[in-house]
C-alpha cells in the first residue's frame, strides 16, 4: 500500500438491499400458536400470509390474500380443512387451490394461490421461503433437539419481538467474538468458526465476569452457586435458524440449555427475532429450579437481544467492514449466507466448501482482564466512598 | 449483493497445504501462531477422515502438517 492509499478516507459502502429473501426454512414460533381453530396473520417475505390448522390438524401457510377480489385470508375463518375468505366466502385448502364456491356451481380454471411448505417439529411450526418455487430438498433439514420433548428438559420458553434493520446485522453475530466483551458483559476466551454446506458453527468458550457480576449482585455477591463460564456451540441450519448447545460452568456441575436464536424476514428492512430456551433436569438442578432457571436464562437472553437491538438502530450497513486479524470471518461468513439469495444453479462451491477460522485470543484476553481489573478498581473505589 | 473479499488476505494471502495423511490439499494462512483459518475444497473434505468423530474440530493430521508449514517457512506467520 502506498502512503497516499493509507491516507485516503476510508469510506463505508453498502448496496441496495435486495428485496429477494432466503431460501430455506423459517421457524415462526411455537406451533401451540396457530392451534387455535383461527387463521392467523404473519407479515414476512414482503409479503402478508395467512396461517392456519385446518381439521386434519395440519398447519397451512399461504397467501394471505384471496385470488377471487383480493380478500384479506387471514381475516376469514377456518371451515374443514379450508380457509374461507371473509369477503364471499371463497374456500382455500392447504395445498393452494381453491375447493369450493358456495354460491357458484363451479370453480374457475387457475383457483390456485401460493402455498408454503410447512413443518412441525420439535412443537415448532417452519415454513419453507424459495423464491424458484421449489420444494425442500430432504437433505436441507433442522435437526431435531432431543431435549425438546423429553421429561427431563424444561419447556420452551420463547420471545418474539420485531427488529426495524436488515437481517444481515444478526448473522454477522456468529462470527464477531469482541461484541460479546463489549456488548454483552461476555469474555470470550475461545472461539471458532466453521462454515460447511448450509451451516454455519461458531464454537465460544468464556468466563464470567466479575465486574459485571458485582455490577448485577452488588458488592456481597449474589450467593448461591458462582458461575465460573460456559460453552457455547452455536449454528445456524440455513439462514435463520440457530441451535446454541450452551453449557453454563458452576462450582461443582454443568447446567445444560439449548438455545435457539431464529428469525423470519418481514421485509428487508424488518425481520421478526425469536429465542426459545429449554433448560435440562439435573441433581443440582431439579424440575421447578430448572424451570426458575429457564424462565431466568430468557429474560437474560432477551437483556442480550436489546443490546444488540440499541446497536442495530443506530449504526449504518457497511459492506465492507475494515477488520484486524483479531476480528472474525466477516467475508467469508457473508459468502457462506449467499448462498440463500441466489438460485440453486448459481450456488458456488466456495459458498459451501468447508471453512475453519479460529481467532487467536490472546491479545484480546490480556486486554480485557485489563479492563475487568480496572471496573473492579473503579468499583472497590466507588464503594468505599460510598 | 456482491460478496466481497477480505482485505486482510491482500499482500499475506491463503497458501497451500498437504496433509500427510490423506494428501489432501487445503489452503491455510496464520496471522500469529494461534491463528489458524482454513478454506477446505469438496475433494480434500471427501479425503478426509479426521473430522469423523468431531465436524467442528480441526483435523489432528491437518494441523500438523500446517504447523510444521509455518515452522519451515511454507506459509507465513505474520506477526512473527
Amino acid at each position: 500500500m502506498t502512503a497516499a492509499e493509507s491516507d485516503a478516507i476510508r469510506r463505508i459502502e453498502a448496496e441496495a438491499i435486495s428485496s429477494r429473501f432466503a431460501r430455506g426454512w423459517h421457524c415462526l414460533g411455537l406451533a401451540e400458536k396457530f392451534k387455535d381453530g383461527k387463521p392467523h396473520t404473519i407479515n414476512g417475505f414482503g409479503q402478508k400470509l395467512v396461517v392456519f390448522m385446518g381439521e386434519d390438524g395440519k398447519i397451512n401457510v399461504l397467501d394471505g390474500y384471496c385470488r377471487h377480489m383480493g380478500g384479506d385470508l387471514s381475516q376469514g375463518t377456518v371451515k374443514g380443512n379450508t380457509i374461507a375468505c371473509p369477503f364471499h366466502d371463497w374456500r382455500w385448502g392447504g395445498d393452494g387451490r381453491c375447493k369450493g364456491i358456495p354460491y357458484s356451481r363451479r370453480v374457475p380454471l387457475r383457483a390456485r394461490t401460493a402455498a408454503w411448505p410447512t413443518m412441525e417439529q420439535d412443537q415448532l411450526l417452519f415454513v419453507w421461503n424459495d423464491p424458484e418455487g421449489k420444494q425442500p430438498p430432504a437433505d436441507v433439514t433442522i435437526p431435531v433437539i432431543e431435549g425438546a420433548t423429553r421429561d427431563d428438559w424444561t419447556n420452551w420458553r420463547w420471545t418474539e419481538q420485531i427488529v426495524h434493520t436488515n437481517a444481515r446485522e444478526v448473522i454477522d453475530n456468529v462470527v464477531d467474538m469482541a461484541h460479546f466483551f463489549y456488548i454483552h458483559q461476555s469474555f470470550p476466551t475461545y472461539f471458532k468458526n466453521v462454515f460447511e454446506g448450509h451451516t454455519a458453527t461458531q464454537i465460544m468458550k468464556g468466563v464470567t465476569r466479575e465486574d459485571s457480576r458485582r455490577q448485577r449482585e452488588g458488592g456481597s455477591g449474589g450467593g448461591g452457586p458462582r458461575m465460573l463460564g460456559n460453552t457455547s456451540v452455536a449454528t445456524y441450519h440455513g439462514p435463520s435458524f440457530m441451535i446454541d448447545e450452551l453449557t453454563y460452568h458452576y462450582e461443582g456441575y454443568d447446567l445444560k440449555s439449548i438455545l435457539i436464536n431464529c428469525h423470519y424476514p418481514i421485509d428487508e428492512n424488518s425481520f421478526s427475532l425469536h429465542s426459545g430456551i429449554i433448560v435440562q433436569h439435573s441433581d443440582a438442578l431439579p424440575p421447578a429450579a430448572a424451570e426458575a432457571t429457564a424462565e431466568k436464562l430468557s429474560a437474560f437472553i432477551l437483556t442480550g437481544f436489546q443490546q444488540d437491538v440499541e446497536i442495530w438502530k443506530n449504526k449504518t450497513r457497511i459492506d465492507n467492514p475494515l477488520l484486524c486479524e483479531e476480528d472474525g470471518p466477516v467475508y467469508q461468513l457473508r459468502r457462506w449466507y449467499e448462498q440463500f439469495y441466489v438460485d440453486v444453479a448459481d450456488v458456488a462451491p466456495e459458498m459451501t466448501d468447508r471453512f475453519e477460522y479460529e481467532i487467536d485470543t490472546t491479545r484480546p484476553v490480556e486486554s480485557w482482564k485489563k479492563e475487568v481489573e480496572e471496573n473492579l478498581a473503579r468499583l472497590d473505589a466507588a464503594e468505599a466512598t460510598a | 449483493m456482491t460478496v466481497r473479499s477480505d482485505e486482510r488476505l491482500d499482500g499475506a494471502p491463503m497458501r497451500p497445504v498437504r496433509c500427510r495423511r490423506c494428501a489432501g490439499e487445503v489452503l491455510a494462512r496464520k496471522s500469529s501462531w494461534e491463528q489458524t483459518s482454513i478454506q477446505w475444497t469438496a475433494e480434500a473434505r471427501a479425503a478426509c477422515t479426521g473430522l469423523d468423530e468431531d465436524e467442528h474440530g480441526t483435523c489432528p493430521a491437518l494441523r500438523s502438517a500446517i504447523q510444521e508449514a509455518a515452522l519451515t517457512g511454507g506459509i507465513e506467520v505474520l506477526d512473527d
